[in-house]
């Protein structure tokens, strides 16, 4: 009997040990863990005080109590559309494509819930004339989110945007036409009082950009410039650890851009609905603008970034953007000087863009260069590098930070250098049963981004600002400053590149030195 | 080992009797599987559970924040009031311990596996992984309709109609003692 209640004592407890070798271990093995997780406490590792960048709050909807704000579109592209939806407009295919067996897809919820501004799209003005009748039946479209209906009038189509800005039924216009027509029109709107939401990049030359900030500071119209990745909360992370000491002293910042694609090159001629276009819809006179006279071309029409005419090159159309992140990081500005080389290898069926191209920015005053890789013909992903001599920064939409192995701030801080001393992500959190720690992260950062315990894209936050600043709440966060900084900068690449010369920067007189 | 193996025979291991039916006998290599079964799983728990206890400041706020599916109303809005959002994390954090403790020991092993599929079910519906929602950067792989969570949660129906606490756990002593011990763990 004796023996057989030892026996199965033994057997109720047959899994004592194994828990007890867990008991046993589990303590060194779950600190490992959390060390490598960024749930671990950051304020520790990191010497900092608590981030407040991630408690901001969204301002309070200043459209409901706000006067309706009337606007007019000038370009309705596909960026176009993209920002009328921001606005709470969108054309009836959209809510077609998204309705599945009757009810709405996430897409279209989305947009449904998202803030109403309270603006009405009173005007379009497009060249191509496809595009003005897509704009005007979005305008007509009384679908918008919080169900609120305006019964509104189709918009006004006005043939050229000069006549939309001496209009008095529209108070605010949005800029998102080829780059050689920005400053034209933005000028030309802020001198009739209109407050100005233009897209990147801001200005196709150095006295273009001159222009346009004498203008705007003139006139006082509110301005943003359409780099959205201002309100994306990685970036606004990143300042204030590099504004906290984390990076020690930065001494230099690469950037990239890697696309294998024609349409990536921007070679879009057969791309959206651009086989429809010919000479007959098209205006091309209004499309040249201050542009040399050219025979009527399509692949000029619909390709026009890849022409210095009207287009910025590569580094008008993508390095703008990862420069304005980087300039919302770390506060740069103009460079002293800049050298560029590179050459039209892959893509020669169209205009005269470089496809391959290097270019390095150099900041004497901040100890820094800044450097600019550029490949249309490998797709790679690189996230900008922010190297320090305390850590070193992969800065996307999420923000990777590693140790130096010679540093001295982290001297005591038990993490390998080839694992994340700090890693954030909007909108992640430490999984539930599910999962490993994932390291993967999100590109760009032109998506959504986490605020105030929302995901919401940033693009919707981007204009938001604009019209909340136009109601007199709060200010741009891309304001004429930051697109002068911007708009010279890669102009400055563009001279280097075009005269296979280093060129320096005159801020006092604000003019390029070849 | 032999001798083990006599002792089973005269000893006899009683199956549960489950809706009224009938008994039978675990062999040695099954009792070895469940009991195997239990303690991964029971393992498991345990250690999300602690991980999450000794993480400062663990929330499953942005977990809720970012769910997904016909079901992410409900768990935003958990995540919204911060009176219910504390009440959810210390439930989370100490069911995992409790449910592992549970599963590893072979201690109320009844409950504990409901509990368990309970839990789990949450998880899966907070991102359940559903052609169009998306792609979850909270889940390394690749799922569709099934994942890990509902493999976890079958593997824990299988053990709630196979217990095994009965025998290679703590439920032995607690249930042992009754003449029809099974009939009334039921």
């Amino acid at each position: 009997m004796n023996k057989l209640l030892r026996r199965d004592f033994l057997k109720g407890m047959a899994t004592i040990p194994f828990l007890g070798y867990f008991g046993f271990a589990f303590k060194d093995n779950i600190t490992k863990e959390l060390l490598s997780k960024k749930s671990k406490d950051y304020r520790e590792t990191l010497k900092i005080g608590q981030l407040e960048a991630p408690d901001e709050k969204l301002l309070p909807p200043t459209g409901i109590d706000g006067k309706c704000i009337r606007v007019g579109l000038i370009g309705n592209g596909w960026r176009g559309e993209r920002l009328l939806q921001s606005l709470g407009y969108v054309h009836p295919d959209f809510v077609k494509e998204n309705t599945v067996n009757g009810s709405y897809n996430e897409k279209l919820r989305d947009f449904l819930t998202q803030e109403d501004l309270n603006v009405h799209i009173t005007g379009i003005c497009d060249v191509f004339s496809i595009h003005t009748q897509r704009g005007v039946e979005i305008s007509a479209n009384d679908f918008h989110p919080g169900g609120r209906k305006t019964g509104q009038k189709p918009a006004k189509v006005y043939a050229s945007y000069r006549d939309m800005v001496t209009s008095d039924e529209i108070d605010a216009i949005i800029i998102a036409t080829p780059d050689h027509t920005h400053v034209p029109m933005a000028v030309a709107a802020a001198k009739a009082g209109k407050h100005v939401y233009l897209e990147k990049p801001m200005a196709h030359s150095i006295e273009e950009a001159v222009e346009l900030k004498n203008t705007i500071k003139a006139t006082g119209v509110v301005f943003q410039l359409g780099h959205e990745n201002r309100q994306q909360m990685s970036y606004k992370v990143a300042r204030e650890l590099y504004l906290k000491g984390v990076m020690g002293e930065v001494t230099m910042v690469q950037t990239y851009t890697n696309r294998n694609t024609r349409f990536g090159a921007w070679i879009r001629d057969d791309a959206f609905d651009h086989l429809q276009g010919n000479q007959n819809n098209i205006d091309w006179k209004e499309f040249l603008g201050n542009a040399p006279w050219h025979e009527f071309d399509l692949k000029r029409f619909f390709s026009w970034q890849r022409y210095s005419d009207y287009g910025t090159s590569v580094t008008g159309n993508d390095f703008s953007h990862t420069y304005d992140c980087i300039n919302q990081v770390l506060s740069l500005g103009i460079p002293e000087s800049v050298v560029a080389l590179g050459g039209q290898h892959y893509y020669k069926t169209h205009g005269d863009m470089p496809d391959v191209l290097n270019a390095v920015f150099h900041y004497p005053e901040r100890g820094l260069t800044m450097t600019y890789d550029c490949s249309l013909k490998n797709g790679i992903y690189r996230p900008s590098h922010i190297l320090g001599s305390e850590a070193s920064m992969d800065i996307d939409r999420a923000i990777l930070l590693k140790k130096d192995d010679n540093s001295v701030r982290y001297k005591n801080t038990e993490i390998k250098t080839s694992d994340p001393l700090f890693y954030y992500k909007p909108n992640s959190g430490v999984d539930a049963v599910s999962s490993a720690t994932a390291r993967n992260y999100f590109n760009s950062g032109y998506g959504p981004t986490f605020i105030d315990g929302k995901v919401i894209d940033v693009t919707f936050l981007h204009i938001k600002e604009w019209i909340d600043a136009i109601r007199g709440q709060g200010k741009t966060s891309c304001n004429i400053d930051a697109g002068f900084e911007e708009a010279v900068t890669f102009n400055l690449a563009n001279l280097a590149y075009v005269h296979k010369k280093p060129v320096r920067w005159d801020a006092k007189n604000e003019k390029a030195i070849i | 080992m032999k001798k083990t193996q006599n002792i089973q025979k005269t000893t006899g291991q009683k199956l549960p009797s489950f809706g009224g039916g009938g008994g039978g006998s675990y062999s040695s290599g099954q009792i070895f599987a469940l009991t195997s079964l239990r303690v991964l799983i029971g393992w498991h728990f345990l250690y999300e559970g602690l991980v999450k206890l000794y993480t400062p400041g663990w929330t499953a706020k942005e977990y809720l924040l970012g769910s997904v599916g016909p079901f992410s109303p409900l768990f935003k809005s958990i995540a919204k009031t911060e009176s219910v959002l504390n009440v959810v994390d210390t439930l989370n954090e100490w069911g995992l311990v409790l449910i592992g403790l549970g599963l590893f020991l072979g201690l109320m092993s009844k409950p504990v596996k409901i509990l368990g599929m309970l839990l789990l079910s949450l998880y899966y519906l907070a991102y359940p992984p559903f052609a169009g929602l998306g792609i979850n950067v909270h889940v390394e792989g690749s799922y569709w309709i099934v994942n890990k969570n509902l493999i976890e949660m079958a593997a824990l129906f299988v053990l709630y109609l196979f217990p095994s606490s009965q025998i290679t756990g703590i439920d032995r002593f607690l249930i042992r003692n009754n003449d029809t011990p099974h009939k009334k763990a039921e």
